[in-house]
């Protein structure tokens, strides 16, 4: 006896290394990802809210589809099926393709609320300045909701920060992954999981400290002005 | 000797995996749902320690993959407090309590949403502290809750498919069974897929249906 109720960190020591290799993997994926999802995201804002009923309708069906699906699904859906039509790419970046196609449904909401919410005036008078549809959206619209839209996009980032450790069931060794690796190598997963457990909520509390002072920073005028 | 092709008893599997699945969804809700109210009312009552204890529970249950919390409770206590935890006692505890916690958001939020000078003159009245939240407060901030509810329910539907990863046979470990053993992953992950998507709009449909009611003294009846 005497060893169950004991909580030694110590015993970790040799395995940082490893687990920061896994941590890097992690961060790798969620950046990857986080540009994927934000491409993905502003085209198929852009197709729902616009003019065209088809097209807004095909991506509402996307976003309602890829939001109403468990990730897990959906993960091994590309996992198990990519292989199947012929396209071999492993296991990381049918990951962050995964996460991408998912991240991007959460992602369209926000900045189709983000459109939604501009002054209808502004879009006016860039229409009657007679600059064209993609223009507004790339030199009017755009500037204007990812501006506005830092929050929830932050939180967005979060939840696929998250999700990550998902990425762990396809053999993916990042984060989670190594830390189950080191937890059956050494028989303390109390211990390690703990840890991941801390390490995730504080890496995420760090990236949401990070968003908000990202949103002050790009509407610092809103601020001033009394408006935000 | 290899079944590769589809027998109508699949269809017997992917039942009881959903099953299973529900059926875990709803105790897991019922449980979150109550824990998280409780601990809303002790952040509600302020009870000294109690209040930052359960705010700080929350806020790592909230900011950590659910599935290092499913290995925590699966893996972790047994090796740490020498008790055994099957698959789905541990799925039960994680979830419920990961349910919680974004339940005690919401349901903070809720009562912040009532305005404070209803709840001063309900003092006024000489209302006790348990009669303004019984009678004032909760009917209001659960019409204003419905809402994030509904979302939050629809999420944790989809947070069950993780429990199968700690061997829980839920409608996505039938998914993986399937998978291996038919080897046509398009058409099993779709079906699951599928079937999980129409679980989701059911939940958001009775949320609405809910919604409509609790708000229904609100509506304007016409002339």
């Amino acid at each position: 006896m005497g060893c169950c109720l004991a909580f030694d960190l110590t015993i970790l020591t040799p395995h940082i290394p490893f687990l920061l290799k896994g941590a890097v993997l992690t961060a790798e994926a969620c950046v990857l990802a986080l540009a994927g999802s934000l491409c993905i995201g502003m085209i198929v804002a852009a197709l729902v809210t616009s003019a065209s009923p088809v097209l807004s309708r095909i991506a509402y069906v996307y976003v309602d589809i890829f939001r109403s699906i468990p990730f897990i699904v959906q993960l091994f859906f590309f996992f198990y099926g990519l292989p199947e039509i012929g396209i071999y790419v492993g296991a990381f970046t049918t990951g962050v393709i995964a996460l991408s196609i998912a991240g991007g449904a959460f992602t369209s909401d926000v900045i189709r609320s983000g459109i939604l919410s501009i002054d209808v005036g502004i879009l006016e008078a860039a229409e009657v300045s007679g600059l064209s549809k993609p223009v507004i959206f790339r030199k009017i619209v755009m500037p204007i909701v990812l501006r506005t839209s830092v929050r929830p996009l932050g939180s967005v980032f979060i939840n696929l920060i998250l999700t990550s450790s998902i990425l762990s069931t396809i053999t993916l060794n990042e984060l989670t992954g190594s830390a189950k690796i080191v937890a059956s190598d050494t028989f303390r997963p109390f211990e390690i999981y703990v840890i991941l457990l801390v390490a995730y909520a504080s890496l995420t509390y760090l990236v949401s400290l990070g968003i908000g002072a990202l949103h002050r920073y790009l509407n610092r005028d809103l601020m001033t002005a009394g408006v935000a | 000797m290899r079944y590769t092709a589809f027998t109508s008893y699949d269809i017997v599997l992917l039942a009881q995996g959903l099953g299973v699945s529900l059926a875990l969804f709803l105790a897991t809700t019922i449980i979150g749902l109550f824990i998280g109210s409780v601990w809303a009312v002790i952040r509600f009552y302020r009870v000294p320690v109690l209040t930052q204890l359960v705010t700080a529970l929350a806020e790592l249950l909230k900011n950590s993959p659910v599935l290092v919390q499913l290995f925590l409770v699966f893996f972790g206590l047994p090796a740490f407090a020498k008790f055994n935890v099957t698959p789905v006692e541990a799925a039960v505890i994680t979830l419920s309590g990961n349910t919680a916690a974004f339940v005690f958001v919401i349901a903070v939020s809720a009562i912040e949403s009532i305005g404070r000078d209803q709840i001063e003159a309900a003092r006024v009245f000489g209302l006790s502290r348990w009669q303004i939240l019984r009678r004032i407060i909760a009917p209001q901030a659960m019409a204003f809750a419905i809402g994030p509810l509904t979302g939050l329910l629809v999420n944790q539907l989809q947070v069950t498919s993780l429990i199968s990863v700690i061997g829980v046979v839920d409608l996505t470990k039938m998914g993986n069974i399937l998978n291996l053993r038919t080897l046509k992953p398009f058409i099993v992950w779709a079906i699951v897929g599928a079937l999980y998507y129409v679980m989701a709009k059911l939940i958001a449909f009775a949320g609405a249906v809910l919604e409509k009611r609790l708000r229904a003294h609100t509506a304007w009846k016409g002339l």
